[in-house]
């Protein structure tokens, strides 16, 4: 006799690793490093701020990419992508019209509730900026809804400045309103002309004119960022529980199944990659 | 349900039975290295005595070294066609052994969270299983009375004990019933009798135990972050992931694409086993690795085993007691040996 299967599992999810197709509509050079990408999706993405997707090309694999762009209503996304292996490769030789393969939007991501009313202070390093525009976005679009925005934003050196016509719009919109400040800074300016500040983010924390009661602090940049600003913050009275961090880990599925995103016991992938400091100031992995 | 009490030469003659419509894989002698899960033929041997755990774990084949995800087809401008492939074939797991069970059930767990993984679950649907009970130990590595494994049997569909020249069968579910319909198997009259005789002959203590109770090991464990225990573990560790590979419960994957060689604009995205244990599993773009060396990455090991996915899914233990890690390891890193030198260490420093 053949064996009769077991009952249908409600749990299974046939589309779960299978990609949406997008068109991309535009490609940008950001540096010499990164580029911007727009794409058309079927329908809206439906996300919130600090989301990600898996993006992939069928034949060549897939990689963890943060929406840049606020929550729309239209079916655009946008990435900035930097070239820094096998498919980020293949990807920034792409043109306007092909397509590209989208899955989620995936993760925490940032919850607008936990910053309305208050001072906004978003700290980012490098390519953080990329998720955090996705925050910026939002914000500035009811900026009435928000007491103040401060965005401290660091790179290496003038070369690497991502979104550079858009950050110096916010700058001016904070002259406009009295409500927006913007501290550019590079590490180095290699002899390149510059409009900004040299030094490290955690530099301007000290002496911020902020009041650290009503402040809510977003944090996205490399590792080594973190433990420095941190240290700053909890300098000028901020408790873990009004910093939320961004992280970065190695991301195979964005579904919590590889494995591959673990921070201690917690899921990046799933919990995060956004998450309220306090809840894993006590992972012995979270700042590693 | 239903029980029947069988002579052992008529069982044999039933796995046969199935086998001739069904792939029914059976723990059976693989050359001088032990067993493996092969599919029963005409003349295989059905034994159920002499049995040393296999080299990989049959739960392996619900989620198999290599898969493919889904074959894609590219179509000019047009969406690309997109299949999903899911393995509908069904299959019996036949004397599986209750450490084994157990670590089935706890792929279901995992499998079944949150987002439910479908090509694990669309196999674990179309899959039977026959499981056997242990009444020795297998060898001198295995631990499955230690973490709660010895006797599990929630999800077998028919679960067997042999008891002298006979074996109990006792069917648990619907799929199990219909594998022994038209059998006319005797009925076993007195259930509980038989299973008191079994009970009577399993070994006392049943292989190593812990130094600690169970209960208490995810809390040991996760007060020894920072024990000496973890540098002296791997002193010799190549990190070459075997431990993983073998394990029941060992379930992290990578995902690469594939084109057709004869059709560059098909292929698919597979996906395969990877290990926590090998160097490249936490590093990200930009060489940052979150788990640089060794001691830090069996660390990682040990505590989803015992502490992580235990607490997560309120089990006793994600470690089934196989032995298996260490029996493979080359230089004789066992996980048994690495819990009890934690719960020392941490007893002589409370
Ligand atoms: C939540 C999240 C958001 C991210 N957002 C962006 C973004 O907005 N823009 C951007 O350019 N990059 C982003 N990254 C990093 C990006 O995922 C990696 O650069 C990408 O995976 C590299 O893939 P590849 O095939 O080009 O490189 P590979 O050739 O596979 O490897 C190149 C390098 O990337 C590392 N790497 C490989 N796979 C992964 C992986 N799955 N996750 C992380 N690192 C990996 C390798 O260790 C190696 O150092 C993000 C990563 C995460 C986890
Ligand atoms: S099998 Fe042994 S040597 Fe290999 S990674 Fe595991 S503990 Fe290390
Ligand atoms: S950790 Fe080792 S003993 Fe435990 S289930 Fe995995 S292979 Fe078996
Ligand atoms: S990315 Fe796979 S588990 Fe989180």
């Amino acid at each position: 006799m053949s064996a009769t299967p077991h009952a249908s599992d409600p749990a299974i999810d046939p589309a779960l690793y299978l990609p949406r197709m997008a068109r991309i509509l535009e490609v940008t050079p950001l540096t010499a490093r990164e580029k911007y990408f727009k794409v058309e999706l079927p329908e809206p993405l439906g996300h919130r701020p600090g989301q990600f997707v898996m993006l992939s090309l069928l034949g060549v694999g897939e990689a963890p990419i943060s929406i840049s762009c606020g929550p729309r209503a239209d079916n655009m996304l946008e990435m900035v992508i930097r070239d820094a292996g096998s498919l980020t490769h293949v990807l920034h030789g792409l043109k306007p019209g092909q397509q590209v393969g989208v899955r989620g939007p995936f993760g925490s991501g940032f919850n607008l509730d936990d910053f309305y009313g208050k001072q906004v202070l978003c700290v980012v390093g490098g390519l953080g900026l990329v998720p955090m525009r996705s925050l910026i976005q939002p914000i500035l679009a009811q900026l009435d809804r928000f007491a103040s925005l401060t965005i401290i934003s660091g790179c290496r050196s003038p070369a690497e400045e991502l979104y550079r016509d858009e950050v110096r719009a916010w700058e001016r919109l904070g002259q406009e309103t009295g409500k927006v400040r913007v501290i550019r800074l590079v590490d180095r300016t290699q002899n390149l002309p510059w409009d900004g500040q040299v030094g490290l983010v955690t530099a301007p924390l000290s002496s911020l004119p902020i009041d650290p009661a009503q402040t809510v602090v977003a944090l996205c940049g490399p590792p080594v960022m973190y433990k420095f600003v941190l240290l700053e913050l909890t300098a000028r009275g901020l408790s873990h529980a009004q910093i939320f961090v961004d992280l970065e880990r190695r991301m195979k599925c964005g579904v919590g199944k590889c494995g591959h995103c673990q921070i201690n016991h917690v899921y990046c992938c799933q919990e995060g990659p956004v998450f309220r400091f306090d809840q894993i100031a006590h992972l012995p992995e979270a700042l590693q | 349900m239903s029980a029947f009490f069988v002579h052992k030469e008529a069982v044999t003659q039933w796995i046969r039975h199935l086998a001739r419509s069904n792939t029914v894989y059976f723990p059976q002698r693989a050359g001088q290295s032990g067993f493996r899960f092969k599919p029963v033929k005409e003349t295989t041997e059905i034994q159920f005595d002499r049995y040393q755990p296999t080299l990989a774990p049959p739960g392996k084949k619900l989620a198999p070294a290599e898969e493919p995800l889904f074959r894609y087809r590219k179509q000019g401008d047009a969406a690309p066609e997109l299949v999903p492939i899911l393995d509908q074939s069904p299959r019996i797991l036949a004397g599986v052994r209750p450490c084994d069970l157990k670590g089935i059930h706890l792929m279901d767990r995992a499998n079944r969270e949150g987002h439910g993984d479908p090509h694990y679950l669309t196999r674990r649907t179309h899959t039977i299983l026959i499981a056997h009970d242990c009444l020795q130990p297998c060898d001198d590595s295995c631990f499955c009375d230690a973490v709660g494994s010895l006797g599990w049997r929630d999800n077998a569909d028919l679960f067997l004990t042999s008891l002298e020249d006979h074996i109990l069968i006792e069917v648990r579910t619907g799929p199990g019933e219909t594998l022994i319909q038209g059998m006319n198997f005797p009925v076993c009259t007195d259930v509980a009798a038989v299973k008191s005789r079994a009970e009577a002959q399993r070994a006392q203590p049943f292989g190593r135990q812990f130094h600690a109770d169970l209960a208490r090991i995810p809390a040991i464990i996760a007060s020894q972050w920072q024990a000496p225990v973890w540098e002296k573990q791997v002193e010799r560790c190549f990190s070459c992931g075997s431990c993983n590979l073998v394990c029941p419960t060992c379930y992290c994957f990578d995902v690469h694409d594939d084109f057709d060689l004869t059709d560059p604009n098909a292929g698919q995205r597979t996906r395969t086993w990877d290990g926590c244990m090998l160097p490249q599993f936490a590093e990200v773009a930009g060489g940052h690795n979150f788990r640089p060396n060794p001691a830090a990455r069996q660390r990682h090991r040990v505590k989803r085993k015992f502490e992580y996915l235990t607490e997560r899914f309120a089990e006793g233990s994600f470690c089934t007691g196989c032995g298996r890690c260490g029996r493979q390891c080359t230089t004789d890193i066992d996980i048994f040996n690495i819990v009890n030198d934690l719960i020392d260490h941490a007893e002589a420093n409370s």
